[in-house]
């Protein structure tokens, strides 16, 4: 596990074996089966994640699960997703495939590469735009 | 499943750009300093698979570590989200940078000129892979003591390739050099793809 900033309130305690909050009592790999890897489609690390409509019937879910889409009550991706529970990007990649699938988050996948294998020229002309801008 | 890919009328777009170098120059002060979110670490999985089997040591039968890498991001507009990746310094953790570049606007590689020699493998990578990247010269003391042309044979930098001066620790200078690089990424999708 990576060393988390203590206090700061973004990091749930997710290895701690549920001493902190929610009652966890297995490790967040048994949640995944010990799935690191997505059987869906391939979900980069910067892949933003948005609750649906259905993410209102969460309350029902397991603690991570419940936690994730709260966290997409705001545009967040899978990345940060992994870093605010303290889990490896793989596991969280798992996680938001599994509620993704269930149909209570929205994956906004980046934009297909150009030819040059990055985004195209209208995406960047906004991108240098807002940053201009800034 | 709710997949949406950017280039739809509803997108949220995510972006990166990977910020690389040798260890020490500068990359997670480049990072913070763009950052709006506080300073985050991410793990990512290595397997044995794909590192050199030198590299587990004297503890063969470890199958799997991970590595720590920064990121950070940049809320550009309603719908474009930016994130920073800092690359780790090893090179043999190069597996990720495949995974974090593929699709990806660019890379700042960053240069501490007291120790150029670090820089070669990123700049190696990202010319090797056709990706837009500048080089970004960290403000250390003694980096004004050489000239833009000194410095460019000292890399063997494509001529097209922007050189900017910048310090990593002021978020203007940073948000500059990230202005450049997409410059130099968009001045490039002009042109017909290269093989």
């Amino acid at each position: 596990m990576v060393a988390e900033e203590p206090g700061d309130g973004r990091h749930a305690d997710w290895s701690a074996g549920g001493r902190s909050s929610g009652g966890r009592v297995v490790p967040v790999y048994a949640v995944t089966g010990g799935r690191t890897r997505s059987t869906g489609r391939e979900m980069p690390v910067e892949a933003l994640i948005t609750v649906t409509d259905a993410g209102g019937r969460a309350a029902d879910l397991e603690l991570e699960y419940r936690t994730i889409v709260e966290l997409a009550a705001a545009p967040i991706s899978v990345v940060e997703i992994g870093a605010t529970l303290g889990v490896p990007v793989g596991v969280a990649r798992v996680l938001v495939g599994d509620l993704a699938d269930a149909g209570y988050l929205a994956v906004h996948l980046p934009p297909s590469a150009t030819t040059n294998g990055g985004p195209g020229p209208e995406i960047l002309e906004r991108l240098l735009d807002g940053l201009r801008a800034r | 499943m709710d997949y949406v890919r950017g280039d739809s009328d509803q997108a949220l777009i995510p972006l990166k750009v990977l910020v690389a170098g040798g260890f020490g120059v500068g990359k997670t002060t480049l990072v913070r300093s763009l950052s709006e979110i506080p300073p985050l670490l991410t793990e990512q999985e290595m397997t044995s698979a794909s590192i050199g089997v030198d590299d587990l040591g004297p503890v063969p039968e470890k199958r799997t570590t991970t590595v720590a890498m920064d990121f950070g991001r940049i809320t550009v507009d309603d719908s474009l989200i930016l994130y920073l990746f800092g690359t780790p310094g090893q090179s043999r953790f190069w597996f990720m940078w495949d995974e974090l570049a593929r699709g990806c606007v660019g890379a700042v590689v960053l240069v501490d000129l007291r120790r150029v020699d670090d820089c070669f493998p990123a700049i190696d990578y990202f010319e090797n892979r056709r990706l837009p990247f500048v080089v970004a010269v960290n403000g250390f003391p003694g980096s004004d003591d050489f000239d833009d042309d000194t410095v460019r044979d000292a890399l063997a930098l494509p001529p097209d390739c922007p050189l900017v001066r910048m310090d990593a620790r002021r978020p203007e200078s940073g948000l500059t050099t990230l202005i450049t690089l997409v410059e130099h990424a968009l001045a490039r999708t002009a042109v017909p793809s290269q093989l």
